[in-house]
């Protein structure tokens, strides 16, 4: 009784002190390292973190990249993300589990409610905020926290789910180290994926219309740039990023409302480590995060790794306020 | 009118650690540049006690970046301000370059801003208040449980801007935000401002930029005013050219950052080199 | 020229209606007190039976979380800086007053000193750290602050309890052993000192400065204000204000878990703050209000919103949306609006 409304927000799915344990470890050291397998000696044990790394990585860096395409295309930061791709993994899994598709095609029905989500969340609401102040503008993205948080138990029940990985087993050995095929796929997907969007973005027109709306939505306009159509577009984009990444941490835990906190949290920082002018810095920054983060937790404290990573970032800030690939303002007095 | 000045200023070996006698600021040899491009170059000028002097020059000429450079905004590349205050009652000349930007106004020196640099969410009164900011005494704590120190400090301080607002005449306006005030209440507003100082010298950065004729020539009578009543120097820039000429003892030139020339406005208006300066620019 | 002097003329017209009088209190620290004991009055219904039990509850969250969003407003209302921290501080406030009363048995007293001034400390050296990074680099570094103290109230399993959280029971004043309502009437008597010394300190000089530095940088620093000094302050306040906000969440609810002070925490503190209007006591607490009792007390209780899982979620994540959309400026801006035609007539103008 008394819980019920110290956990304001997680009554919503009444899951047990034990599971909503397993859950927080579970996202947040996504891709924990499974100690046995083949792990040899020194540069194995490098390998296989790295690796690793790479995977975790990937699920930040593709939230990341869609919290810049947003920042950039609709001058929001978009806190929004994780609970916009929780809700979508909800859909996968809700999809997976009850119609019994395949993996693939139930991932490709959440890619299609995700994009549903982003034109429908820009359709109804960015749109028509052309006058609200930035900071106001911001609070929008809360809102859509709060419902998002709310439409998944409504639609899916209260219960945590769970979500296999699209490859059950095999591995690719090395002799000295090990990675699973399912990683492979994540790690190939998330740079396919990017490397089809950077593509996109400098090599073609449409990536033209992104960037120039970018660097300045009003003259873009002006221009005869579709930036209704280039902003919409993004929220699509941010929708499916997050479906993806959701649906890579999804098997590392169970899916709940939760499942997306850590990933938003560190492809934020992500975003600050790389900075916010360019779409390919977060990425960067994205990958630094899941490399720095599992070798601090492995090398130095298993308890402390992560509060390290975070201190390093900071401290990093100070000295390159605008990210590692952020250039600096001059003020004008 | 043969000054003195003028002929320290042109030689440029020498380099004097005080000021003459009546002199207020005395600016340097001062340069500074922006990525490669010298803003201001190697300029000297000297302003003396109650005078009213005027530094003109054409569009981009520097004047805003040399009133930086004296304000500290910009730390200058090279050159000294000498700058007369008062510590203790009695007087002494200080360098102000290298000075922290929040201890100037300290020292006696008040600035206003070519766009009005107002806080539009409060009101005129509070807005002129924060000119007395350096003057309160009473600790945060003493502020925050209203102790009879910090409430004294507010009524004194608050007759003291409503006579300045009143000296000015907007008076009228003290309790309305600042925000939705026309352009020439809020010149006031920051005028007033300065004069909670008790300023030696007000820096006026183009004080009729945005003001009507009828302004203009209020501004004229207030600059006056003000020079009179609270007894200090005011050097201004300003592009309204019957402004200048009219109001100012002594004018100083410059163009692309360097000096042109210093004199009464006759002469300036008589001067080659400034006459040149401006017929280029309009030329182009 | 013309069109300058045109722009000039417009609205030159003699204001001769002064801040309208009407809702102005006189004395304002009498409104604060009438509030305050407005609200102590809520035990007696809720022990006579008027009103449900549980509603006490929600109410004395929304007065702790008001506090942390006072604070909030003050360092993005008045200084104009950001911060996503708040739960971080707020759980640090809370676990360091839950040990020091708990482990350490001490006073009630040395537990809510010691838990607001560490904190306090953390927060000047974010302010150390605004001068270097600014915009939504700070909202970030400060949301990183938030997540490093996080961890650690997971893993510092000694002194916060891990996972399994921390405990305590209510507090105990001047040998008395306080109960659920009268912890909550020391909730109303904090909230309403912290609103009235909030008021006299945005109104005077340091306010002042404060808004000078969020206004106009460049201004502030000619009229003497040490930018340094003033974020110090302003975070230093904002985290004093976050930490005693923790230390009466712990009081009252009894219970301290690293899961509530996470980032969704900072983000609703901060919605309070803009739903409520920058820069207003009172709509701080309207936009808590909106915030947190919202879903749980009205929306909850609705005939069939509130018997669906999270649709008073959704109800509220709408509303907030919807405020924000057709309100910019809060509710305390919508309320200025509505007062006699003082407001629209300006707006108009001001196009």
């Amino acid at each position: 009784m008394f819980f019920e409304w110290v956990f304001k927000f997680e009554d919503v799915f009444k899951e047990s002190i034990f599971e909503y344990e397993k859950n927080a470890m579970g996202a947040s050291g996504a891709f924990a390292l499974e100690r046995g397998g083949i792990v040899s000696n020194e540069l194995g044990t490098v390998l296989q973190l790295f690796m690793r790394s790479l995977e975790t990585g990937s699920v930040y860096a593709l939230a990341a990249l869609g919290i810049i395409v947003i920042y950039r295309t609709s001058n929001l930061m978009h806190f929004a993300q994780g609970s916009l791709g929780m809700f979508n993994t909800f859909v996968v899994t809700y999809v997976f589990l009850s119609f019994r598709l395949p993996l693939w095609a139930s991932t490709l029905c959440g890619i299609a409610a995700a994009i549903g989500m982003g034109f429908l969340v820009d359709f109804l609401i960015i749109r028509h905020t052309k006058k609200v102040s930035p900071l106001a503008k911001q609070i929008i993205t809360l809102g859509l926290i709060m419902v998002f948080l709310g439409l998944a138990p409504m639609l899916f029940g209260v219960d945590p789910l769970s979500l296999p990985r699209f490859l059950q087993s095999g591995d690719f050995n090395f002799g000295i180290a090990s990675i699973s095929h399912n990683a492979v796929l994540n790690i190939s997907l998330g740079l396919v994926l990017m490397g089809i969007l950077f593509y996109v973005l400098q090599k073609t027109k449409m990536g033209l219309a992104v960037r120039t709306t970018a660097s300045n939505e009003p003259v873009a306009r002006l221009m005869g740039v579709p930036t209704r159509r280039v902003t919409l577009a993004a929220w699509a984009l941010a929708g499916v990023l997050g479906c993806l990444s959701g649906v890579m941490i999804a098997p590392t835990t169970t899916v709940t409302t939760s499942l997306m906190d850590a990933v938003q949290v560190n492809a934020l920082f992500g975003c600050v480590l790389g900075g916010f002018q360019t779409f390919y810095g977060p990425v960067l920054g994205a990958y630094i995060i899941g490399v720095g983060r599992n070798f601090l937790v492995y090398y130095v404290s298993s308890i402390w790794g992560e509060q390290i990573m975070y201190l390093l970032i900071l401290i990093f800030l100070i000295f390159r306020p605008n990210g590692l690939i952020g250039k600096k303002f001059v003020k004008k007095v | 009118m043969v000054d003195p000045l003028m002929d320290l200023s042109l030689d440029p070996e020498t380099t004097t650690h005080t000021l003459a006698k009546g002199e207020a600021l005395r600016v340097e040899r001062l340069s500074i540049s922006f990525g490669g491009l010298k803003a201001v170059d190697d300029l000297s000028f000297a302003v003396k006690k109650r005078e009213i002097f005027g530094l003109i020059g054409p569009n981009g000429a520097g004047k805003t970046t040399v009133f930086n450079c004296i304000t500290q905004f910009y730390r200058p590349d090279e050159g000294n301000v000498f700058f007369r205050t008062w510590k203790d009652g009695s007087d002494s000349v200080i360098n102000l370059v290298g000075q922290p930007v929040h201890s100037i106004i300290g020292l006696g020196l008040v600035r206003t801003f070519q766009n009005v640099e107002v806080i539009k969410e409060l009101s005129l009164l509070e807005n002129v208040l924060i000119g007395a900011h350096i003057d309160f005494k009473a600790t945060i704590f003493e502020q925050a449980f209203k102790l009879p120190r910090a409430r004294r400090e507010e009524r004194v301080f608050q007759r003291k801007a409503e006579e300045a607002l009143a000296f000015l005449g907007i008076a009228d306006r003290k309790d309305l935000p600042a925000g939705g005030q026309p352009y020439g209440v809020l010149k006031k507003v920051e005028l007033a401002r300065t004069l909670m100082a008790n300023p030696r010298l007000i820096i006026l950065d183009e004080p009729a930029a945005g003001l009507n004729d009828s302004e203009t020539q209020d501004l004229a009578s207030t600059i006056y005013q003000i020079r009179d009543a609270y007894n200090c120097t005011i050097l201004l820039v300003e592009h309204d050219m019957r402004l200048v000429m009219g109001v100012c003892d002594r004018i100083c030139a410059i163009s692309f950052g360097k000096f042109l020339a210093c004199d009464v406005p006759e002469e300036i208006k008589r001067n080659k080199l400034v006459q040149e300066a401006y017929l280029g620019e309009e030329e182009a | 020229m013309n069109g300058r002097n045109g722009r000039n003329e417009t609205n030159d017209s003699p204001l001769a209606n002064p801040k309208p009088a009407l809702w102005k209190w006189k004395n304002p620290y009498l409104g604060f007190v009438l509030f305050g004991l407005l609200l102590s009055t809520l035990p007696l219904f809720s022990s006579s039976g008027l009103m449900k039990s549980s509603t006490l509850n929600y109410i004395g969250n929304v007065l702790v979380y008001a506090v942390a969003a006072l604070g909030l407003n003050l360092l993005l209302g008045y200084a104009g800086l950001i911060s996503l921290g708040t739960a971080g501080f707020m759980g640090l406030g809370s676990y360091i007053a839950a040990y020091i009363a708990k482990d350490m048995g001490m006073s009630f007293w040395a537990a809510l000193t010691a838990a607001v001034l560490i904190p306090t400390l953390v927060g000047l050296l974010i302010g150390l750290i605004s001068l270097r990074i600014e915009g939504i680099y700070l909202a970030i570094a400060t949301l990183c602050v938030s997540e490093i103290l996080l961890k650690s109230f997971e893993q510092a399993d000694s002194i916060t309890g891990g996972m399994q959280g921390k405990s305590v029971s209510y507090p105990v004043l001047f040998g008395h052993a306080l109960n659920r309502s009268s912890t909550y009437v020391l909730l109303v008597v904090v909230l309403t000192l912290v609103m009235m010394l909030t008021h006299s300190l945005v109104n005077g000089q340091k306010g002042r400065a404060l808004h000078a530095m969020r206004g106009s940088e460049v201004a502030a620093q000619a009229m003497g204000v040490n930018l340094l000094q003033y974020r110090l302050i302003a975070f230093s306040l904002a985290t004093a204000y976050s930490a005693l906000s923790g230390v009466l969440y712990v009081f009252f609810i009894k219970f301290s878990y690293p899961s509530v002070w996470n980032l969704n925490l900072s983000l609703y503190v901060l919605a309070a703050v803009v739903i409520g209007g920058l820069r207003s006591i009172y709509g701080t607490i309207v936009g808590t209000l909106v915030v947190w009792a919202v879903p749980d007390l009205i929306l909850k209780n609705l005939p069939i919103v509130g018997k669906i899982n999270g649709l008073p979620y959704i109800f509220n994540g709408i509303l907030i949306i919807v405020v924000v959309m057709f309100a910019p400026q809060g509710i305390s801006g919508l309320w200025q609006r509505a007062l006699p035609f003082k407001g629209k007539k300006k707006e108009k103008e001001a196009e």
